[in-house]
This record gives C-alpha cells, sequence and structure tokens, in this order.
C-alpha cells in the first residue's frame, strides 16, 4: 500500500512539473497563436476581396439557411469599405472537408476564391490551393464568373484541374453557392 | 442528423480509411497482420478502444479541459486517459470476460502506442464533433482499421507462397502490397451521401 | 571512438526506420514535400534529444513499475512544447503536418529509445544518441521527399525553396521549388498515399540489399584472412 502511494505520487509530481511548464510555454505563445491565426484569415480574406477590415454578419437573421447544396456556411463578412462581402464556407472535397474563402463583389460577381484548409490528394485536388502557376491559373478562372458558374463540360467557362474532377466540381459548386447566399443578402 | 451520421460512418471506414489514407495506424498493422486470426483479434480490440477513447476524451475536453482553459494539454491529457483506460479495459476483462480476455487480451497493451487511438481523439476535437459524432467517428474508424488489416492479413497468407526479390523479402514487400490495396481504396474517394 | 560508432548505428546500421522498422507512420504520410520533411525530421530530432536526456538523467529515480507511463508524461510534455512553439512562430509548418505533430507522442522511436537506451546509459550517451537516431530519421524523411517529389511533380524542394527571385530559403512553405521537369510529365501516384508505401517499401528493400552485401563482404574477408593466418602457420 506505502509503495502504491509512493507511485501514485511521483508519477503525480512529474505530471505536475510538466503541467506547470507547459502552462508557462503556453501564456509565452497564445497571443502570438491567436495574433497568427486572425493574420492568416485577413490574409486570405484580402486575397479575396481587398479591404482594410472585415465584419461578421449575422447572416442567420437574415435568412439564409446555414447549408445549401451540400455546403456548409460558415461566416459571412461584410468588406469595410462596401465593395462587397466574403463568404467561408465547408463542403467535402475528393479526400475530405474543404474550408475556403469566396469574394463576391456587389454586383454579385465573383472577386477571387482562396482555399484555407484542406486535405486533397497533393499534386492532384491540393492543385486548387497551391501557389504554383498551375493552382494560380485555377482559381483566377472564377474571377468575374456570376450565378451561372459552371465547369466546362456542364457548360460553363471554367477548366477542371487535371485528374482531380471532383474537387474542381466542389470548389465551383460551393462559389456558386457563396454568390447565391449573398444574392439572398439583398 | 442521420445523413451526417452516415457520411461520417462511410468516410471513416472507406474513403478516409485510417491506414490508406491517413497513415494512422500503421505500426500494429504491419506488426500484427501475418495471419488472418491475430488480425481480426487485433482489430476487434481497436474498435474497442477507439469507441471508448473517442467518448471519454469528448467528456474530458469538453467539461474540464476547455472550460478551464487548458486546451493546450490536450495531448497530454488524451494519452493518459488512453493509457489508463487500456489498463482498465484489461484488468476489467481480465476478471468478468475471460473468454473475450484470452481472445483479445495479448493485444490491448500495444494499443496504448497506435497512433490511429490518438489520432482519432485529436481529429475528433480539430472537427469540432459533438458527443455521438465522436463516438460514430472512433468506432467506424476502428472498423476501418479492422477491415484494412484483416485484408491485408489474408494478403500476406497469400504473399508467402509468391516468389518475389529476396531483397524484398519481410517488410519491404508488405509495404508494397499494402500500397496496392491503398490504390484499390483509392477508388473510394469522392463517393459522398447524397441529403 | 563510442560517438563515430553511435553515429554510424543512428545512420546506417540501426536507422530507426530502414533497420528497426519504427515511426513509420509520419514517414509514408507527410513526406509529399521537402519543407514538410525537414520540418518533420527536425522536430522529432529536437524532441527526441530532449526526451533522452530528460529520461537519463532521470533514469536513478524513475520507479520501474510505472516508467511507461513517467516516459509518456514526459515525451507528451515535449510535444506540447514544440506544437505550441510551431503554431506561433512556424504556423505554416504546423498547418501542414497537421495532427502528426501532437502524434509524435506515439512515434515508436522516442519510447523506445527511452526503454532500450536512455535507461541504462549516461546523459552524455544519451544526447548524442538522440542526435544521430534523430538524424537517421531525418535523413530518411528527406531521401522520400527528393524521391517522390522529384518523380511523381518533377520538383526539388517544394515549399522550402523559391527561385523566382533569386535562391532562398521559405519558411512559409510557399516556395514553388526547383522544377527540374515539367509537373505534368511526373508520375502523380507517387503523391498519392500508394507513393508512401511504394517508396518506403523500395527504400528498405534497397537498405536490405546493401546490408546483406557488407555483411556478405565482411564475412569474405574474414574467410581469407583466417586462410591466410593458416596459410602462414603452415608454412
Amino acid at each position: 500500500m506505502k509503495k502504491i502511494l509512493k507511485l501514485t505520487f511521483i508519477l503525480f509530481l512529474i505530471c505536475a512539473v510538466t503541467a506547470g511548464i507547459l502552462g508557462g510555454i503556453n501564456e509565452l505563445t497564445y497571443r502570438r497563436i491567436e495574433e497568427q491565426n486572425r493574420l492568416k484569415t485577413v490574409k486570405a480574406y484580402s486575397a479575396v476581396l481587398p479591404a482594410d477590415d472585415y465584419e461578421e454578419i449575422d447572416f442567420a437573421a437574415a435568412g439564409i439557411p446555414a447549408s445549401i447544396d451540400k455546403v456548409t456556411i460558415d461566416k459571412i463578412s461584410k468588406a469595410a469599405n462596401g465593395s462587397g462581402y466574403v463568404v467561408e464556407s465547408t463542403f467535402s472535397g475528393a479526400q475530405g472537408n474543404i474550408t475556403m474563402a469566396v469574394g463576391v463583389g456587389s454586383d454579385l460577381r465573383c472577386t477571387g476564391i482562396s482555399i484555407i484548409k484542406h486535405s486533397e490528394t497533393s499534386g492532384l485536388g491540393a492543385n486548387a490551393a497551391s501557389t504554383a502557376e498551375v493552382g494560380v491559373n485555377f482559381r483566377a478562372q472564377f474571377v468575374g464568373e456570376g450565378a451561372g458558374i459552371a465547369l466546362k463540360k456542364a457548360g460553363g467557362n471554367i477548366d477542371a484541374l487535371s485528374g482531380a474532377t471532383i474537387t474542381s466540381t466542389a470548389v465551383t459548386n460551393a462559389v456558386a453557392v457563396s454568390i447565391k447566399a449573398v444574392s439572398m443578402l439583398g | 442528423m442521420l445523413t451526417n451520421i452516415i457520411s461520417i460512418s462511410l468516410g471513416a471506414i472507406l474513403i478516409n480509411n485510417f491506414i490508406f489514407s491517413q497513415f494512422l495506424g500503421c505500426c500494429p498493422f504491419l506488426g500484427c497482420s501475418s495471419k488472418v486470426d491475430t488480425a481480426t483479434g487485433m482489430g476487434l480490440a481497436v474498435v474497442f478502444v477507439m469507441g471508448l477513447a473517442s467518448a471519454i476524451c469528448w467528456v474530458v475536453d469538453t467539461y474540464i479541459l476547455v472550460p478551464l482553459g487548458l486546451a493546450f494539454l490536450e495531448t497530454l491529457a488524451f494519452i493518459l486517459v488512453i493509457a489508463a483506460l487500456v489498463q482498465f479495459v484489461e484488468m476489467f476483462l481480465k476478471k468478468s470476460v475471460p473468454s473475450l480476455y484470452s481472445a483479445l487480451g495479448i493485444y490491448l497493451p500495444l494499443i496504448t502506442t497506435n497512433c490511429a487511438v490518438l489520432g482519432v481523439v485529436l481529429l475528433n476535437v480539430q472537427n469540432h464533433y459533438s458527443f455521438i459524432e465522436s463516438v460514430v467517428y472512433g468506432i467506424t474508424g476502428g472498423i476501418g482499421f479492422m477491415l484494412a488489416i484483416v485484408l491485408f492479413a489474408s494478403v500476406r497468407e497469400r504473399i508467402q507462397f509468391s516468389d518475389y526479390p529476396e531483397c524484398f523479402e519481410g517488410f519491404p514487400i508488405c509495404l508494397v502490397s499494402a500500397g496496392l490495396l491503398a490504390l484499390a481504396f483509392m477508388g473510394f474517394s469522392g463517393m459522398s451521401v447524397f441529403g | 571512438m563510442n560517438i563515430k560508432k553511435q553515429f554510424k548505428e543512428g545512420l546506417i546500421t540501426n536507422n530507426p526506420v530502414l533497420v528497426q522498422l519504427i515511426g513509420m507512420c509520419a514517414t509514408m504520410a507527410i513526406t509529399t514535400t521537402l519543407f514538410n520533411g525537414v520540418g518533420m525530421g527536425l522536430s522529432v530530432l529536437i524532441i527526441l534529444t530532449c526526451c533522452n536526456v530528460v529520461v537519463s538523467a532521470l533514469r536513478k529515480i524513475i520507479p520501474n513499475e510505472i516508467r511507461l507511463a513517467i516516459f509518456v508524461v514526459i515525451i507528451a510534455g515535449f510535444v506540447t512544447i514544440v506544437d505550441l512553439l510551431l503554431q506561433a512562430f512556424i504556423p505554416a509548418l504546423s498547418e501542414s503536418l497537421g495532427v502528426f505533430i501532437p502524434l509524435i507522442v506515439v512515434n515508436c522511436i522516442i519510447i523506445g529509445r527511452a526503454e532500450a537506451f536512455c535507461q541504462k546509459n549516461t546523459v552524455g550517451a544519451s544526447f548524442f544518441d538522440g542526435i544521430f537516431q534523430g538524424l537517421g530519421y531525418t535523413c530518411v524523411l528527406i531521401i522520400m521527399c527528393v524521391v517522390r517529389e522529384f518523380l511523381g511533380s518533377g520538383r526539388f524542394g517544394g515549399g522550402l525553396i523559391d527561385i523566382a527571385n533569386g535562391f532562398r530559403f521559405t519558411l512559409d512553405g510557399t516556395g514553388g521549388g526547383i522544377q527540374i521537369f515539367p509537373a505534368d510529365y511526373g508520375a502523380s501516384i507517387l503523391n498519392l498515399p500508394f507513393g508512401g508505401f511504394l517508396t518506403l517499401g523500395t527504400l528498405i528493400a534497397v537498405m536490405q540489399y546493401a546490408l546483406k552485401k557488407s555483411a556478405k563482404k565482411k564475412e569474405l574477408a574474414e574467410k581469407e584472412a583466417a586462410e591466410a593466418a593458416e596459410k602462414e602457420v603452415e608454412e
């Protein structure tokens, strides 16, 4: 019995010391981590619709459902300079969920897209988010597209990424949903 | 709700199979797959522990760590919960269900360091799953693991009778055939539940 | 002499991935760009070295019955520290490695070294063991990344190297790498999970071949030496 108590005490002591050190490190880093996360959002947003600041709006109050055509709408933010809205949405790609920010101008045309998080196959679907030429060209196609956006094989203007039809279709669909959601804002 | 659960299950078993697409739990996958019997035992033990661990870790995270602002201790807390859980399950089975213990017993200690178990509880937190979603993801993730390891064990039993370059003996040939299985699972990608 | 031997063991004869066959999950999962490979390798190297030093320093205090639990707590502590630091200072790396950073806790390399080496050796020896085993792991990751990236997308150093405006290293993971041949001609199958299994399998096979060959050579040399010695005796 005495031995068990001693062992428990040692284990507890080591856990406590570790937790204490981690608390200290967390105290030192958490502000920076929050700042990094905020910067990331602003960076993604300003890439699709340039503005100094974005104000999140309550889209449920405006009568927009949380999910349209299998695309979940996470956030809608209004650009401070009144040039339009940024819609952040999550939907399933070929391998897992994709989170994407879509800029929609006040003329209801897409001003740009930026993929925030994804787990698509490297070299195929992941090209949609890549900073290489193939990704930049793919995303540039969406600029200026309106409500009727579709892939070429469905009669639209968007070239699918080679070998990644599922990802391309999902992204195109989400852009269409984002435009629809903003149009519902009126 | 139901479609959500079905799509999580489908994802965990087929589309994002823990082994073939996320590479979680490769060590026991390669270590315990030389016979179909052992593979089934290991698979069952993993399903059991992953389901339980998902449930308990969700409760620990939502009601203890997050309210206290200790989310940075998640990794540490989860691995301790899993280690303790495995110990308790082992003791409980030994006393109360000896038949199950004799089937699963030897695999249980190995599960503590199975990254699929820690992986599933971390992914639950990352994906903001609710309690039910977490448990479903845990159990179906385990089923996906079991499917993979049983399929692979039957492939391995046949490898023994085939000719391959001498230097591929052992692990290398297993890895290559596991790769081919992973390729087959690629066929499930893009499947989605309508609703 | 001893350090030299440890160096050789860590990198070649007792390489954690290729010979001990442990820590393979991350090896196959994240080796798609050099950025990921180097980041993961160095993270493991730092955690392994720290854990080795702490475990060997505490080896006389840790009771044998609960040693594994204590190892796990120490490892989880260091992993969390590295995780937090990465999130704060290299967020791109932390995002692209995702769940595989916290999963270093269950990477068998670290707990394996604590159990097999640090329990019985001094702090100094454990420190070097950590560095060399970590280097061995990093080397394997780098080889995997280079092979998969080159054959898969015709690129070298994706995420880590940028040559658009002169040669420079990018720590935010945005570098396009050096395009050696157009990506369209790459075997993009190597970027898929299948590529991970295939590349690692082939690497281990090459290693087995090389080790076997060098063992044979040694045997032959010994045999010759023995024969020569015998001849001398006869004469």
